[in-house]
């Protein structure tokens, strides 16, 4: 017994462990995909694996002769078990690609990690905070996705040109995701009619919206429409509480910001939601036979409709086709692969989306849909109102990136609500030219 | 917000014992109810059946887990957060992570406009309220008057002398403990159609609930109402006035308190 | 004379073999593993610090991650935001985290059993809710990133994970040492006489309230010092560093060693955070599993996996003089404390 049992001991476990960090076999394509997929937040992580996965059956889990292994890793919403595990995905399993993550503070820390791991791809599944692809924004990292404000400037310019609305109020959780929708919307609005948006934040568990709700009738007879900027639960408690208190007829139909119409909300909430507005990169409702394809194939395999969240795994996987069938799936030369995806160009056959390509920062130029939830066929689903082709994610300021980054990055508070304070920093950061050009154009031209 | 504190300082004063598992019964009832109404599509049976499953849950863990420890608090504390935990996990593998809510029966619903206030207020909420009033008379009355609530009362006072008088106090344990729970499950259901069932509700619950009885006042109803009401009161107010600091408003009392006066504003010596 | 050489003997082999192993983990494992070291040792501190209060003391507190996130945040602050050089984030992290327990401490330390397990819970989710909401400073849910390791000598830190290893191992094998000389001295012995009887202390003449205050502050220091490494490593911080599940996590892992050593502390991060990163690997019931063990634990080995294997290992290896140790008291077999007043 004693001592030489116990070195005995310890010398199998650390045989054991060294056996299990060795390296892995030689000819396979190694797929690292990552989010949450437990805990609160789990709809954003296995929706983006679902429609990973989805893809990868389509292709048969190989391309061209090389099987695919895909690792998957939760990150329970966390970002330290993040860095863990992105650490483990490199390490451990030595991953050609990761596809992930999908949450706004995960997405930060994950091009944190990218700039100093800079020989592993990085597909970004959800994420959505524009200094990913902006200020932060580094090689490796390449996001088929959106940003949050890329996606609703244009609904801003909808709501003031089209609906006629001068005033409007959003209410939104507290923090950084929903702070760039709020600012997306400002710009659009203010630099195209519309006067004022007021912005009210409530901390981002909060269930009981009571006291807004309060607030906002109060302010009925200045304001036209109200925004929900909230995601999740949240936007079930908003919806709800609205009626609740009647609110439903002060004002008119709800407008929404990116995830309150997404496909799990329809299911839940469903009536409730007609008629709302809201904008996104991607609509349910497209006739496009990628997105039927797409949309079909998923429900046969889970039993329901994908959500946008679905679709980024899904694309992410394509991108990721499309550049090795450009470098003859050589995925063992990362500089390679990594110029690959950022050429990759995808048309409306290809995307269930529709078009894009990417930008020089690893963001894409894709369309932007406005869209209404109808009901057809017996069921919800939105459709689009209004198209904008080729939108970046600097929006109207496309060919004034750096201008755009030199200004402060969006906070609770910036830009602006008020069109006077606005304009002046508009002055301020873009020039007045810019501004001169707004007041002749009477806003953006299309 | 009063009923799941009730339940909470039930079972605390008597047994000593802070149920940490309280939260997730709510969440847990809250979820059961959900589905019972799903089936039966009547809401008082969907807030029976939350109330009544959660009470099941509560005997059991009463019954089997907390008894073995029984005598030291800490223990039994920390054994009824193990159990939160796994019953947090299982709701979310039985009912999937979604957010979902329970529909407000059509009686219930719509607004109301109060003349005097000059506001709009939604039925249900009033419905609550009134609920709530009505299980605090029952409590108390029950507390009060009954031969057992008379002799839950003297527990909590003094319980030492209440097991040296030969009365069976482990029944009275359980019987505590299931009631706490019961109240739970019922809240959860009702809460969870004013607001909405997450996963995850369980731990917020649980922390506004003891903030209700630290601010209030263990073994103390009328501590109980206060606690709520205050409590209420400035997480309205903050949510909508200082949303930054909100929830550091509402545990800054607390902390206070719970070190100047532990019992409370209205809790019994010990 | 010459079985007490023995013992002694034995336990010296043991304890140079293990640091031999320690000390040569950069060189014998993968990297993987490294890191996985690396994540025990600041964990591990947050734990220890947790340990200490339960053993030493008998009081749960479930606000450790509190210090732990208070110097993080102060480090990434002063380092990313103000760009303050070297030792000034960390050692500025560790005044603040430390003076944030004085303050705490003031509101604790009269506070027993029960009432301190919620006030340490309720002050920690305080903690958590600044974090959370006042995004000015903490950049809220968002967290602040961008935080670099220092360089040593023209060593970084930061590329070289080998040279962080031991730049943490310095630090962990001190804040453990420090709380071993704490248990050994008088110190030690007070708080453990508070712990078992604190009337019988106070009639002694004893300040129980200052004892218990230092006690708080000393084990917040090893949080802290824990924070700072985390926040090096990892390179970000955010709430979730100080919220409830972290806090739970800490006093899981303390249970599950055993909150009678330190040596416990350590195993029960390692199991925790092993467990953590295998499991999720085959099932997504990760919190379930660790309900369950928690339970287990809680009623069946209250002396945690460290304390129960003592007790069959101190008799069949020779390891110490005391054959039984049943004869050590534990916090967590108290006597009812039915008779006491709060």
């Amino acid at each position: 017994m004693t001592g030489k049992r116990i070195l005995q001991l310890v010398m199998a476990f650390f045989v054991v462990v060294w056996a299990f960090g060795a390296a892995h076999g030689a000819s396979e394509i190694r797929i690292g995909v990552i989010g949450p997929t437990t805990g609160w937040a789990t709809i954003f992580g296995q929706d983006v694996l679902d429609g990973v996965k989805l893809a990868l059956s389509q292709k048969d889990y190989k391309f061209k002769e090389t099987p695919i292994k895909i690792f998957t890793e939760d990150t329970k919403a966390d970002v330290e078990v993040m860095r863990t595990k992105l650490d483990s995905l490199k390490n451990r399993d030595k991953v050609h690609l990761i596809i992930g993550p999908s949450l706004g503070h995960e997405g930060m820390a994950a091009v944190d990690w990218a700039a100093r791991n800079p020989e592993v791809p990085i597909l970004v599944g959800y994420s959505a905070p524009e200094d990913m692809t902006m200020r932060k924004a580094t090689y490796s990292l390449v996001r088929p996705g959106w940003t949050g404000a890329q996606v609703i400037f244009n609904f801003g310019k909808f709501c003031a040109k089209d609906l006629g609305y001068k005033k409007i109020i959003i209410v939104g959780q507290d923090y950084a995701y929903p702070w760039d929708q709020a600012a997306g919307f400002i710009r659009g609005f203010l630099e195209n009619g519309g006067e004022k948006v007021e912005r009210i934040w409530h901390p981002v568990e909060a269930v009981d919206l009571s006291s807004i709700m309060a607030k906002l009738a109060g302010m009925a007879k200045e304001y036209d429409a109200v925004l929900c900027n909230s995601g999740g639960a949240q936007v079930v408690a908003f919806f709800k509480q609205w009626q609740q208190f009647g609110l439903d007829k002060l004002y008119p139909q709800i407008l929404g910001q990116a995830n309150v119409p997404i496909t799990p909300m329809l299911a839940e909430m469903g009536d409730t939601l007609l008629g709302v507005y809201s904008s996104l990169h991607y609509y349910d409702g497209n006739p496009s036979p990628a997105n039927v394809k797409f949309r079909e194939s998923y429900n046969k395999a889970y039993g329901h409709y994908p959500s946008v969240m679905s679709l980024q795994g899904y694309d992410a996987v394509n991108v990721a086709f499309k550049a090795m069938e450009a470098i003859d799936g050589k995925v063992d030369d990362p500089k390679a692969f990594i110029a690959a995806i950022r050429n990759v160009k995808m048309t409306a056959d290809e995307s269930p989306r529709g078009p894009f390509s990417f930008d020089k920062y690893g963001n894409p130029v894709q369309n932007v849909y406005i869209k209404k939830v109808v009901k057809q066929d017996g069921r919800l689903m939105n459709i689009a109102v209004k198209t904008y082709k080729d939108v970046s994610q600097f929006g109207p300021y496309a060919d004034m990136p750096e201008k755009y980054m030199a200004a402060p990055a969006t906070t609770r508070d910036y830009p602006p609500g008020d069109k006077a304070s606005y304009f002046k920093e508009i002055e301020k950061y873009f020039g007045k030219d810019y501004v001169e050009k707004l007041e002749k154009n009477k806003g953006w031209t299309d | 917000m009063f009923i799941t504190a009730s339940g909470l300082t039930l079972s605390f004063s008597l047994m000593r014992v802070v149920n940490l598992t309280h939260g997730a019964f709510y969440m847990a009832g809250g979820f059961i109810g959900l589905s019972v109404l799903k089936f039966s599509g009547s809401w008082l049976l969907a807030v029976l059946a939350g109330g009544v499953a959660t009470s099941a849950l509560a005997f059991i863990e009463e019954r089997f887990l907390l008894r073995r420890a029984r005598g030291n608090d800490l223990i039994e504390t920390l054994i009824s957060l193990s159990v939160a935990i796994i019953v947090g996990d299982l709701v979310l593998v039985i009912w999937g992570g979604y957010p979902r809510t329970i529909s407000i029966p059509e009686a219930l619903n719509g607004a109301v406009s109060i003349p005097l206030l000059d506001t709009i207020y939604p039925v249900y909420r009033i419905f609550t309220v009134g609920l709530a009033l009505v299980i605090i008379g029952a409590l108390w009355v029950f507390l009060k008057k009954t031969r057992l609530g008379v002799t839950i009362r003297a527990g909590v006072d003094n319980f030492e002398m209440v097991s040296a008088l030969g009365i069976n106090v482990r029944r009275l344990f359980s019987f505590v403990f299931t009631l706490s729970g019961f109240l739970a499950g019922v809240s959860g259901v009702v809460g969870g159609t004013f607001l909405m069932l997450v996963v995850g509700e369980d731990w917020r619950i649980l922390t506004l609930t003891l903030i209700v009885i630290i601010i209030g006042g263990m073994g103390s109803l009328g501590g109980t109402i206060v606690g709520s009401l205050i409590t209420g009161l400035i997480h309205s107010f903050s949510t909508a006035f200082i949303p930054q600091f909100s929830l550091f408003v509402l545990f800054l009392p607390v902390a206070v308190i719970l070190s100047i006066r532990p019992r409370g504003l209205f809790g019994k010596e010990r | 004379m010459t079985k007490e050489r023995g013992y002694r003997f034995r336990r010296a082999l043991l304890g140079a073999l293990a640091c031999g192993i320690i000390i040569a983990i950069p060189w014998i494992s993968s990297k993987y593993f490294m890191m996985m070291s690396i994540r025990v040792m600041y964990f591990g501190m947050l734990t220890m610090s947790v340990t200490y209060l339960a053993g030493e003391l008998g009081a749960v507190s479930l606000m450790q991650a509190a210090f732990f996130g208070i110097s993080g945040y102060s480090v990434a602050l002063l380092q990313s935001r103000y760009g303050f050089p070297f030792p000034i984030p960390p050692l500025a992290g560790l005044v603040i985290a430390v003076l944030a327990a004085g303050l705490f401490g003031l509101l604790v330390a009269k506070v027993r059993g029960i009432y301190f397990l919620m006030l340490t819970l309720v002050l920690g989710q305080l903690v958590w809710a600044l974090a959370n909401q006042w995004s000015a400073v903490t950049k809220g849910d968002t967290g602040i990133t961008n935080i670099y390791a220092p360089t040593f000598f023209g060593i970084s830190t930061e590329t070289s994970k080998t040279a962080f290893y031991f730049f943490q191992l310095v630090f962990f094998c001190g804040a453990a040492s420090f709380l071993a000389a704490l248990k050994r001295s008088p110190f030690g012995l007070m708080l453990r006489g508070v712990r078992d009887s604190e009337s019988r202390m106070a009639m002694l003449g004893f300040r129980v309230n200052l004892l218990r205050y230092a006690a708080f502050v000393f084990a917040s220091l090893v949080a802290a010092l824990g924070g700072v490494f985390f926040t090096y490593f990892t390179g970000l911080i955010n709430p979730h560093s100080v919220a409830l599940p972290a806090n739970v996590e800490a006093l899981l892992a303390a249970i599950l060693g055993g909150i009678n050593s330190l040596l416990g502390a350590v195993v029960g991060t390692v199991i925790l955070k092993t467990l953590d990163v295998v499991l999720s690997g085959i099932t997504d019931r990760y919190m379930l599993i660790m309900g369950v063990l928690f339970m287990l634990v809680i009623m069946f080995a209250r002396q945690g996996i460290v304390g129960t294997l003592m007790k069959y290992w101190n008799n069949r290896l020779f390891l110490s003089r005391n054959r039984d140790p049943e004869r050590r008291p534990s916090g967590f077999s108290k006597k009812p404390e039915v008779f006491r007043n709060p």
